[in-house]
C-alpha cells in the first residue's frame, strides 16, 4: 500500500457510516452469529483479575479486530497484554482465529467450527477461554514472558435461538505445539436475551431495547493426562450489553470464581465499534483509476 | 430611492438563484432516487421459504402503529443494502417491487431470519423475533408509499 493513501484510509474509516451489529454480550462463549460480510468490528477490552488475599491484582487488555469475510466465515486477530500490581506490564502475544458456519439456514441447533492459532507467553491472562487445569500466577512477569507457547485451539460451537433467547454451548480442545502436554479441554455455556422484545418508534439510547442481559458459565476440564474437574478453574458470569449508538456498544461482566483454583472475581469490560463496508473501502484504495 | 431599487434587485437575484437551484436539483433528486432503485433486481428462485414458514401470519398485523419501530430498525439494519426507501442498492433486492411485496409476511420473516449466503445477505436471527416482525410490518408500508407516489 502506498503510504500516501494512509491519511485517506484513516478518513474513510472515520466517515464510514454506522451499522447495527448483531448483538452478542458474551465474553467467552460464542454463538452462531458471525460478522456481516465486509464489516470490521474493533473491540478493546480488559480483564481485571482480583486474586486471593496476598496475590497481586492483574489487568489483561485485549485488542480484537473481527472481519466478516463471507456470510459463513469470520476471521479475527488479537493482540494482548498484561499488567500486574507491584510487577511490570508486558505484551503477551497474538492470536488468529477463524469461525465457519457450515449450515446455511437457521436450525434448532446451529453448529459453528472454530480454529485458532495462538502465539502467546505464559503471562497471558485475557482468559478468552479456560482449558486444562488451574494455573498458578506466582512467577514474576519477567520469567513468564520468556516461556512461549504456540497453541492450536479448536471449538465446536452449538447455538440455538428459542424465541428471543440464545442458548450456546462451546466445547474446547487445545494442543500446545511447543511442549507435549497432551490435549487440554474446556467448556463454555451461555444464555442471553434482549430486555425488550418490541422496538419503540423513538430514537432512544437508554430504553430497554438497547440492553441485552445474559449469563455465562465457563471453565477447564483437565487434559488427556487427567481429565475431569480436579484442580480446575470455573466461573459464573452475568453479562450485560448496552448498545450505546447504532455502531458501538459497551459490555460488562463480573465473573465469580467457583473453585479454589479460580480467582475470586474477574471484572470484564469491552467497548466495540463496528465499521461498515470496511473491505470495500480498502479495496477501492488499490483499484485502478481507469 | 436608489437604495430601495438596489435592495429590490438583490432580492430578485436571490429569488432567481433559488429558482435555478430548485429546478436544477429537482430532476437530479428524481434521477438519484431512480438510480438508487434496483429495478433490474432478479430474485433468487432457489431462495424460497418452506410452506409452513410462509404460512405464518404476522402477530403484529393488527397493530399498524408498530411499523414506526419497524422503520427505525429497517434504517439501522437493512437500509445500508436496501436503501432508506427500500429501493435496493448494489445487488440487494428492491423491496418495493411486486415480486417482493406479493410474498407472504411469513416468507419475508423467514428470509430476514435465515438470510441468503449465495447473495451475501446475512441471517438476522440475532434480532429479537418480534422486532423482525416489526420490520415485516414496515416493509408493507413501502408498497403503500409507492402507490401514493403514483
Amino acid at each position: 500500500m502506498n503510504l500516501r493513501n494512509l491519511p485517506l484510509a484513516v478518513v474513510l474509516l472515520a466517515l464510514t457510516p454506522a451499522v447495527f451489529a448483531q448483538d452478542t454480550p458474551y465474553f467467552v462463549t460464542y454463538d452462531h452469529h458471525l460478522e456481516e460480510p465486509g464489516n470490521l468490528e474493533i473491540s478493546v477490552s480488559n480483564n481485571l483479575g482480583i486474586p486471593r488475599t496476598g496475590q497481586p491484582v492483574f489487568a489483561a487488555p485485549l485488542l480484537e479486530l473481527e472481519y466478516g469475510v463471507k456470510a459463513w466465515w469470520t476471521t479475527e486477530f488479537y493482540l494482548e497484554g498484561q499488567s500486574r500490581e507491584r510487577d511490570s506490564t508486558i505484551f503477551t502475544g497474538w492470536r488468529l482465529e477463524n469461525r465457519f458456519r457450515p449450515l446455511a439456514r437457521e436450525h434448532r441447533i446451529n453448529p459453528v467450527l472454530y480454529f485458532e492459532f495462538e502465539n502467546v507467553n505464559e503471562g497471558s491472562r485475557i482468559m478468552k477461554e479456560l482449558v486444562g487445569h488451574a494455573s498458578s500466577f506466582d512467577e514474576p512477569n519477567a520469567d513468564l514472558r520468556r516461556a512461549h507457547a504456540r497453541e492450536l485451539e479448536t471449538k465446536l460451537i452449538l447455538s440455538s435461538t428459542a424465541h428471543d433467547w440464545n442458548i450456546s454451548e462451546n466445547f474446547i480442545v487445545e494442543k500446545n505445539l511447543t511442549e507435549n502436554e497432551g490435549y487440554e479441554f474446556g467448556y463454555s455455556l451461555g444464555v442471553w436475551r434482549p430486555l425488550a422484545r418490541i422496538a419503540s418508534a423513538k430514537d432512544c439510547r437508554f430504553c430497554r431495547e438497547n440492553f441485552i442481559a445474559g449469563l455465562e458459565l465457563y471453565g477447564g476440564l483437565g487434559s488427556t493426562e487427567q481429565f475431569g474437574f480436579h484442580d480446575t478453574a470455573h466461573y459464573l458470569a452475568p453479562v450485560i450489553r448496552w448498545n450505546v449508538t447504532d455502531d458501538s456498544a459497551i459490555v460488562l461482566s463480573p465473573a465469580v470464581g467457583l473453585t479454589s483454583g479460580s480467582n475470586p472475581l474477574l471484572l470484564r469490560f469491552k467497548y466495540q465499534y463496528e465499521v461498515n463496508g470496511f473491505g470495500r473501502k480498502v479495496a477501492s484504495l488499490f483499484r485502478s483509476k481507469q | 430611492m436608489r437604495v430601495q431599487e438596489q435592495a429590490m434587485r438583490v432580492r430578485e437575484q436571490a429569488m432567481r438563484r433559488a429558482l435555478i437551484i430548485v429546478l436544477g436539483l429537482g430532476p437530479m433528486l428524481v434521477a438519484g432516487l431512480l438510480a438508487a432503485q434496483n429495478i433490474d433486481y432478479q430474485p433468487d428462485p432457489s431462495w424460497q421459504a418452506p410452506a409452513p414458514a410462509a404460512a405464518r401470519p404476522n402477530p403484529q398485523a393488527g397493530s399498524p402503529e408498530l411499523a414506526a419501530g419497524g422503520r427505525k430498525l429497517f434504517l439501522r439494519i437493512c437500509a445500508r443494502c436496501h436503501g432508506a426507501e427500500g429501493g435496493g442498492l448494489k445487488n440487494a433486492a428492491d423491496l418495493q417491487l411486486p415480486v417482493v411485496q406479493r410474498q407472504t409476511d411469513g416468507a419475508l420473516f423467514w428470509k430476514i431470519t435465515n438470510g441468503n449466503q449465495r447473495r451475501g445477505m446475512p441471517s438476522f436471527s440475532g434480532v429479537p423475533e418480534m422486532q423482525r416482525w416489526q420490520i415485516v410490518l414496515y416493509l408493507r408500508t413501502l408498497a403503500a408509499e409507492k402507490e401514493k407516489q403514483k
